[in-house]
């Protein structure tokens, strides 16, 4: 299976509410529609994979860890750009991401400006 | 018929006493005429008379007066005119008859005597029963009084009583003296002396409330230190309660002094334990807090993100070339919320941190699972471990201490997250609460982790007992004794058909209503 780009949509997998929530607003606020997931199950069983043009996850959730989501993506060939958010990332972590193809890797908390320039760049691809 | 000495006597003897009586006096004449002196007969025979009726009774007196007459008549005075002999046998006659009279007087005395040694026999038979009795009174009160003694003693409690309004001490018991630290050789302490040997700075105190209750009229108690000569201080508690007269006056006040030194000691002991205990509990939760350094800082991370992305969405809102104010308060709004979630969650870990004494008060058991759960969740999610809580809803509160109630979940959770760790089937931790019986809450905490150490399942309470490479091995040790110092229990067991569960209950205090009889689930998955 691979996935079309022609819809812009960027999808945020979160566990934690608050972050999600205020992640797509400040998205909303820089011009672009977002969808949240609470689980990286959700996100693969909604079946919006196809039209996901930018993925922004966070790496330890419970379930699915946002690691093993981009290497399932990447199995089933959908290389949906993705920028990794996580509160406890190593360095051996950002590196196995960044080598599965992720396109940044920022610690949360992080500034908007790079993450927006991130998503931008993602959806420009 | 009066009784009188002469009936104990024989017949025959009292008879024979006026022969032989009469019989001597005529004996004696006879030799008084043998050696021509006077001859006194007469006088002999009176004596006879006398004699015989004193000694014999009136019958034997008659009848020696009656040989006295004959006597007389045919031997001494055989050649007298016959008006001679007839005065001498009226003389003898009105003798005779004078000593009936004595005779009768004088039993009748006997007889008054015997009346009255009879009356003091008694009396004096009475007296001995009477001493017998006291002394045996007298043997018993000793007794108690030295049981007594022993139990002031052994209780360290000495009894007394002063006069208010003299100022005088009036009793002071043996064991006052020693609590007090004065010499009973020295006879009853005078009040100042008691005083004097009060710690200065108890001095004033002590007295206050003597005068206070003495002015009221009422019952007092206070706690004092006592200086022994030696330069021993004993730590002393001393009760007193008045005592009034029929009319209603403060006749005196009897109390007790009691030597408190060894309970203070006691206590303080345990003050000291209990500290320790504090103290171990505190430390051994520092070190959990500190396993959870990384996933706190997470959890506090969240928050702060969420605080950032909002203020950054607030300032974007406002520096577009046309200000949205409305989605910018909309933000602002979101920033407060999540900074106050950050803040509610450093104050969770601060509550639990805090190293204080064990307040008691009344806690919901549902609301400390839902924290310890919000403050354990990101530990959890690190090992892929959902939470799952099933608690009933109509649980009455119970008297506990909610940091270390919390300390006991902590302790029980991280135990359930490390046993899960390396498993490779679904983890799944599931904390429950229900109500046990009528008395009881419980608390529970399951797992599908690796289940109990077999051979060890009974030693895992014990203290330094521990499977894992880090912390101390006290966790369960110090869960257990906080339970327990709750009135509850604390016990493991393992599930079917993998992982372990551990309960422990908290008691229900008595006249807490139930909130809701209704029991219901809340599921928390993580």
């Amino acid at each position: 299976m691979s996935c079309n780009k022609e819809n812009k949509l960027v999808a945020i997998v979160d566990d934690d509410d608050s972050v999600r929530g205020t992640l797509q607003e400040l998205l909303r606020s820089a011009g672009f529609p977002s969808q949240g997931f609470d689980s990286a199950e959700a996100f693969l069983t909604s079946g919006n994979q196809q039209q996901t043009a930018c993925l922004i996850t966070d790496i330890r959730m419970p379930g699915m860890s946002g690691l093993e989501l981009q290497a399932r993506l990447n199995a089933e060939r959908c290389k949906i750009p993705t920028i990794f958010i996580t509160a406890h990332g190593d360095e051996e972590m950002r590196f196995q991401a960044l080598r599965a193809g992720a396109v940044e890797f920022l610690p949360k908390p992080f500034d908007d400006e790079i993450l927006i320039e991130s998503v931008r760049a993602a959806l420009d691809r | 018929m009066h009784w009188t000495k002469q009936q104990g006597i024989p017949l025959a003897l009292r008879y024979g006493l006026a022969l032989v009586s009469v019989g001597a006096a005529l004996g004696v004449s006879l030799a008084f005429t043998h050696f021509n002196l006077p001859q006194p007969f007469s006088a002999f025979a009176l004596s006879a008379i006398a004699i015989t009726f004193w000694y014999a009774g009136t019958a034997p007196g008659i009848l020696a007066a009656v040989l006295s007459s004959i006597v007389r008549d045919y031997l001494f005075e055989s050649n007298t005119s016959t008006e001679s002999r007839l005065l001498f046998d009226l003389v003898f006659l009105v003798f005779a008859f004078l000593m009936t009279r004595v005779a009768r007087v004088r039993n009748q005395l006997e007889l008054r005597v015997a009346e009255r040694t009879a009356a003091l026999t008694e009396l004096n038979d009475n007296l001995k029963r009477e001493i017998v009795k006291h002394h045996q009174v007298e043997a018993e009160l000793r007794l108690s009084e030295a049981y007594l003694a022993e139990a002031q003693k052994l209780s360290h409690t000495g009894s007394w009583a002063w006069s208010p309004s003299s100022g005088e001490i009036r009793y002071w018991s043996e064991e006052c003296y020693r609590v007090q630290g004065f010499d009973p050789k020295g006879g009853l302490p005078r009040y100042e002396e008691f005083f004097q040997s009060v710690h200065p700075d108890d001095q004033a105190r002590i007295a206050e409330v003597i005068e206070r209750a003495v002015r009221g009229r009422e019952d007092f108690e206070f706690d004092y230190r006592i200086i022994h000569t030696g330069g021993e201080i004993i730590d002393a508690r001393s009760f007193g309660h008045p005592i009034f007269d029929p009319s209603g006056d403060l006749v005196e006040y009897v109390g007790t002094i009691i030597d408190v030194t060894d309970r203070r000691q006691a206590e303080k002991e345990r003050e000291r334990l209990r500290e320790a205990q504090a103290d171990l509990a505190h430390a051994s939760r520092m070190t959990t807090m500190g396993e959870l350094t990384a996933s706190l800082a997470h959890e506090v991370n969240q928050p702060i993100t969420a605080v950032i992305n909002g203020a950054s969405t607030c300032i974007r809102w406002l520096t577009r070339d046309d200000p949205d104010l409305g989605e910018a308060r909309e933000a602002a709004s979101g920033v407060i919320r999540n900074a106050k979630r950050a803040a509610d969650i450093i104050n969770r870990i601060r509550s639990i941190s805090k190293k204080g004494e064990s307040k008691r008060q009344l806690v919901n058991v549902n609301e400390l699972i839902g924290e310890m759960i919000a403050l354990l969740r990101n530990e959890a999610n690190r090992y892929s471990i959902s939470i799952r809580s099933d608690l009933d809803i109509g649980l009455p509160e119970v008297m506990a201490d909610s940091v270390q109630v919390q300390q006991v979940m902590m302790n029980l959770i991280m135990n359930s997250i490390d046993a899960m760790k390396d498993v490779d089937r679904a983890r799944e931790l599931v904390i429950r609460s229900r109500r046990e019986e009528d008395q009881y809450l419980m608390i529970s905490v399951s797992d599908s982790g690796v289940g109990l150490p077999s051979e060890q399942a009974n030693q895992i309470f014990d203290a330094f007992f521990t499977t894992k490479s880090h912390g101390l091995g006290m966790g369960l040790r110090i869960s257990r004794s906080i339970v327990e110092s709750h009135g509850g229990r604390l016990w493991a067991a393992n599930n079917s058909p993998h992982g372990a569960s551990f309960s422990f209950t908290v008691p229900i205090p008595i006249g807490v209503p139930e909130q809701r009889s209704k029991p219901s689930n809340a599921h928390t998955n993580v």
